[in-house]
């Protein structure tokens, strides 16, 4: 197996880096949150609202009481134990295949069929015969092979990411495999690529998100998942006179596709730097790097001898294998690259127009330390541009993120994951099938609309009310099981449980009428602007006795409202 | 300057506003949104506008059939107008150019002058980035990435009044593309069905919710989700009216199942609805064909079956008013000339576009292509933009939309139009 290189480059993770070595010389002693004047607990909500999918019930206490500081420190580590999760990934048996396996056993549909025919099983002029019947002869094929479904397979690749992101203990390993993942898009939608990519999160990008950018970036471009996508694994150089044209019958000529993606989207950025040409010839340096029985194979006989020339650099000629190697290392540091990475970086961790300041420094450390993506994230966190007034509660939540961060916030139980994806999906982020290089763009403004936010409030309906299958939870035992003394006090015990260290006063101003009899809207009028006018007066909602209907429609609308689509 | 939402205030949504937060009936706030919203709409005339993502290859959608250069740089990827032993030729229409077999639904639409095509249509700026190429078709300015609006958004603020109903500009997508950003209301719908506070079986929660809702979000420090939310509640009022689940086409229209004939589909519903629509964007994706994009079968056949069955079916569909409607389809760029190694073709420079409407100047191809020979090619490789898509698209939408201000459409734009619709009667 030709993938060797790609193993070895790949980052040690674990406990084998020392976390001390990070500091190095000057090590910051903490956070510079006070200075922007949050307290620690404020702060630790503002940091676990970033850094995590969401904080779980306690967990502010949690960490402000373990301090700020360490508590980063363990997610870089990113080896806390994962036991329970791994309990609940134990089910999802096609997790555990390498991609030869997964061939072998998810067949494309298109596959299945053909084999069928050249098996016998079906004829080829019957492939339009009627529908039931032809199903049947099928699945009887498929049962007989031991083939699975491949739409099996992407069920299993959406529930472990939801399970992954809504359980882990390590986060931020899990927010940064988003974020890898986003930035290396792939997708679903593209057939050649999509049976690749449950190996491609696994292997090449969770074990590389908190590792070195040039690591990652040369395992994504020799994985089966990303050659297929962008189609490198068809590129090749011109046809030699030597080889007989039948050797290379199938899939003769250059590519540009991965080229100019890994240029403008993977490293440089499109004001990167580069041009057309510097395209064609980069293309040219990676022919040859294709697929073969579902691993990463080169090919010498596919890859272009001659010279080439990528941003004034020469490569070849003989390169081979190396010069693509090279090329990507001298992308991967690139100043433009470590300009490109970190702003996307500060995008997705601080606002949507992250300064300048703060990503000039962050790019100093990624050059610094040779794009090792701790020591960016460190500098970012240890920035006082994280903690300041246009980074607190400025990002809008992605809708993964909303569900994700829901599902913590109270604690649920998720038996099936499924209708947690469909809902995802309805709010507008399909997970795995973003079908442009791009990936998903990182904006409050790309989320937010009328329908999209109409679906949020839907949302937190649907699952405040019980009406999302295969998810559960206990607000009462959210409380300690004590039992609030009045709506009023429910409102505001579990609007802080769910939002915490917030200024919620206005959100709780507002959904105060929720609390009361509908057909008195006068009381609700007075009991708004008593409560508006004084703290002291004794209104209706403050009385009445909280029904669980009403509780569980008080905690949909919290997940709704606009301060819960903020992080 | 009145803004729409002042407008709102002073006019009906804030009757039917206070209607779900207090005491007025819903009777009198629906009579009151119907005499204010909907009526001054009847005759407003809509713009409908599909993007087809990842550049479509118009040298196979529209060939130029007889240059023999184009069928020396295709061997496997040529399609032949000629009938004999071809049991699926091009669809010749006018001895040079030959529609894709595929798209025969569109055939009589040319023949009857409805339908319009420009070839060498595309952007002067020369990049093969779908993200950027898409990025400047969308905004309008091809030179300038800091372009916050895009050019759909701009025609909302050109229509000469205010958008008064959230629906003027509708995208069904499930977010807002690029042509929408911008400071004019435009709205993005998925599905509208999904377009209401829904709390099964419990109309009167839902009530108090969506109050709850609308007043949180009303209350909420301004920026995106305060002006969102405004505008949701403001359209879930206004569809509240229509039975869309159990939506019936007219003249037998059939809508492919496919992303793109739902879209259409949802759009005719909107139009039919008077909702006040005068803007629709909608998009078909898979066009990138770098690998195997066959002939006169294969994926880019399926795609281009797929665009020309929705677009007929929605236009059968709206018989009764297709004076009012015009459709124009949009691509980022061509693709080469050359077929690549992998019975593909790669990023290029020019496509081709549709246009269909009563104002449309139809049944004929227009624009120009030049022979495929090398050196006519840009960067000797691909079909060179022999017109800006700004030309076509300020043309279809000041005429059609009477804009009258192309200007401020494209700012950056000083070109004149080709006729691609009709003189102003």
């Amino acid at each position: 197996m030709n993938a060797h290189f790609l193993r070895q480059t790949l980052p040690i993770l674990g406990g084998f880096i020392l976390l001390s070595s990070f500091w190095g010389e000057k090590k910051p002693h903490r956070m510079p949150y006070r200075e922007a004047g949050l307290t620690e607990h404020q702060a630790a909500a503002h940091l676990l609202s970033r850094l995590t999918y969401g904080a779980t019930p306690g967990q502010v206490d949690e960490v402000a009481r373990m301090g700020l500081e360490k508590w980063l420190e363990q997610q870089l580590k990113a080896d806390l134990p994962e036991d329970s999760l791994e309990m609940q990934l134990a089910p999802f048996d096609a997790l555990k295949l390498s991609n030869e396996q997964i061939v072998a056993t998810y067949p494309k549909n298109g596959q299945v069929i053909r084999m069928a025919v050249r098996d016998g099983f079906i004829d080829k002029d019957s492939v339009k015969a009627d529908r039931k019947a032809y199903r049947d002869i099928i699945r009887d094929y498929m049962d007989k092979k031991g083939f699975k479904p491949e739409n099996e397979l992407f069920r299993q690749l959406y529930c472990q990411k939801i399970l992954r992101a809504a359980y882990a203990q390590n986060q931020l390993r899990e927010v940064m495999t988003d974020f890898w993942f986003n930035h290396f898009n792939v997708s679903v939608t593209k057939n050649d690529c999509a049976q690749f990519i449950p190996v491609y999160e696994r292997d090449v990008i969770r074990p590389g998100a908190l590792g070195r950018f040039g690591d990652l970036l040369k395992a994504t471009a020799g994985s089966p998942a990303m050659l297929y996508y962008l189609d490198n694994f068809s590129s090749s150089g011109p046809a030699d006179e030597m080889r007989p044209m039948r050797v290379a019958r199938k899939a003769q000529g250059l590519n540009e596709n991965y080229a100019r993606e890994l240029m403008e989207l993977h490293t440089l950025g499109v004001d990167g730097g580069y041009t057309q040409q510097d395209v064609t010839q980069a293309a040219r340096v990676l022919t040859g790097w294709t697929v073969r029985e579902g691993e990463y194979f080169f090919a010498p006989n596919r890859h272009d001898k001659g010279e080439k020339v990528v941003l004034g650099k020469k490569f070849g000629p003989d390169g081979g294998e190396a010069e693509g190697l090279e090329l990507l290392d001298m992308l991967a540091h690139h100043p433009s690259t470590a300009r490109f990475i970190c702003r996307k970086i500060a995008v997705r961790f601080v606002n949507d127009d992250p300064p300048s300041t703060l990503v000039d420094r962050m790019a100093k450390t990624f050059t610094d330390k040779k794009g090792d993506i701790r020591q960016v994230l460190l500098t970012m966190v240890y920035s006082p541009e994280f903690w300041s007034p246009q980074a607190i509660r400025e990002k809008t939540k992605s809708p993964f993120e909303l569900a994700i961060g829901a599902v913590r916030s109270l604690h649920a139980r998720i038996a099936q994951p499924m209708p947690l994806y469909n809902w995802i999906t309805r709010m507008g982020e399909k997970m795995y099938c973003y079908q442009a290089p791009t990936g998903f763009p990182d904006k409050g403004q790309y989320w937010i609309n009328t329908g999209s936010l109409l679906s949020r409030m839907n949302f937190g309906l649907a699952l405040a009310t019980g009406r999302i299958r295969g998810l559960s939870f206990d607000l009462a035992a959210l409380n300690n099981n004590h039992e609030p003394e009045s709506a009023q006090a429910a409102l505001v015990t579990y609007c802080h449980l769910i939002m915490p260290e917030r200024d919620l006063e206005p959100t709780i101003k507002r959904l105060t009428p929720m609390l009361t009899d509908p057909r008195l809207p006068e009381k609700i009028n007075a009991a708004d602007s008593q409560q508006a006018n004084a703290a002291g007066g004794e209104t209706a909602a403050m009385v009445a006795p909280l029904s669980a209907a009403s509780l569980t429609q008080v905690v949909g609308v919290i997940i709704g409202s606009p301060e819960f689509q903020r992080r | 300057m009145v803004t729409r939402r002042g407008f709102l205030k002073g006019g009906g949504l804030a009757l039917l506003g206070v209607g779900m937060m207090g005491g007025i009936p819903g009777f009198l706030a629906e009579a009151a949104a119907r005499e204010r919203i909907v009526s001054p709409y009847k005759k407003r005339k809509v713009l409908v506008c599909i993007f087809q993502r990842g550049a479509m290859d118009g040298l196979m959608a529209v060939t130029p059939f007889t240059d023999a250069n184009l069928q020396a740089a295709r061997p496997t990827l040529f399609i032949s107008a000629a009938k004999g032993g071809n049991d699926n030729p091009l669809i010749d229409l006018d001895g040079r150019f030959g529609l894709h077999p595929s798209m025969k639904a569109f055939e009589p639409l040319f023949r009857d002058g409805r339908l319009a095509i420009v070839h060498g249509i595309g952007s002067p700026n020369n990049t093969r980035s779908h993200f950027d190429a898409q990025d400047y078709m969308e905004s309008g300015t091809p030179f300038n990435k800091g372009t916050a609006s895009g050019w759909l958004n701009r025609a909302v603020g050109l229509l000469g009044h205010d958008s008064l109903t959230p629906f003027t500009a509708v995208s069904l997508t499930s977010a807002l593309p690029r042509s929408f950003y911008g400071d004019n209301a435009t709205v993005a719908i998925s599905n509208l069905q999904d377009f209401a506070i829904q709390m099964r079986g419990n109309p009167m929660a839902a009530g108090k919710v969506a109050s709850s809702f609308e007043d949180l979000y009303d209350q909420t420090t301004p920026g995106l989700l305060k002006e969102t939310g405004k505008e949701s509640f403001e359209a879930i009022k206004m569809l509240q009216k229509a039975d869309i689940r159990n939506y019936r086409p007219d003249n037998n229209a059939v809508y492919p199942n496919s992303p793109l004939g739902n879209s259409l589909k949802q759009i005719a519903q909107l139009i039919k609805m008077d909702v006040g629509l005068e803007i629709a964007f909608t998009e078909s994706n898979g066009w990138d064909t770098h690998f195997n994009q066959g002939a006169a079968n294969g994926i880019f056949a399926r795609n281009v079956t797929d665009l020309s069955n929705s677009i007929t079916a929605f236009w059968t569909d709206l018989s009764a008013w297709q004076d009012d409607v015009t459709v124009m389809t949009m691509t980022e760029f061509g693709r080469t000339v050359h077929q690549n190694g992998t019975g593909g073709t790669d990023h290029g420079r020019a496509s081709c576009n549709f246009i269909l409407g009563k104002d449309v100047n139809g049944g004929r191809v227009h624009g120009s292509v030049d022979t495929l020979v090398i050196e006519n090619l840009e960067d000797r490789r691909d079909l060179k933009v022999t017109t800006d898509f700004r030309c076509v698209f300020s043309e279809v939408a000041d005429r059609h939309l009477q804009l009258g201000n192309d200007k401020a459409l494209f700012p950056d734009w000083n070109g004149t139009h080709i006729g691609v619709m009709n003189p102003q009667s």
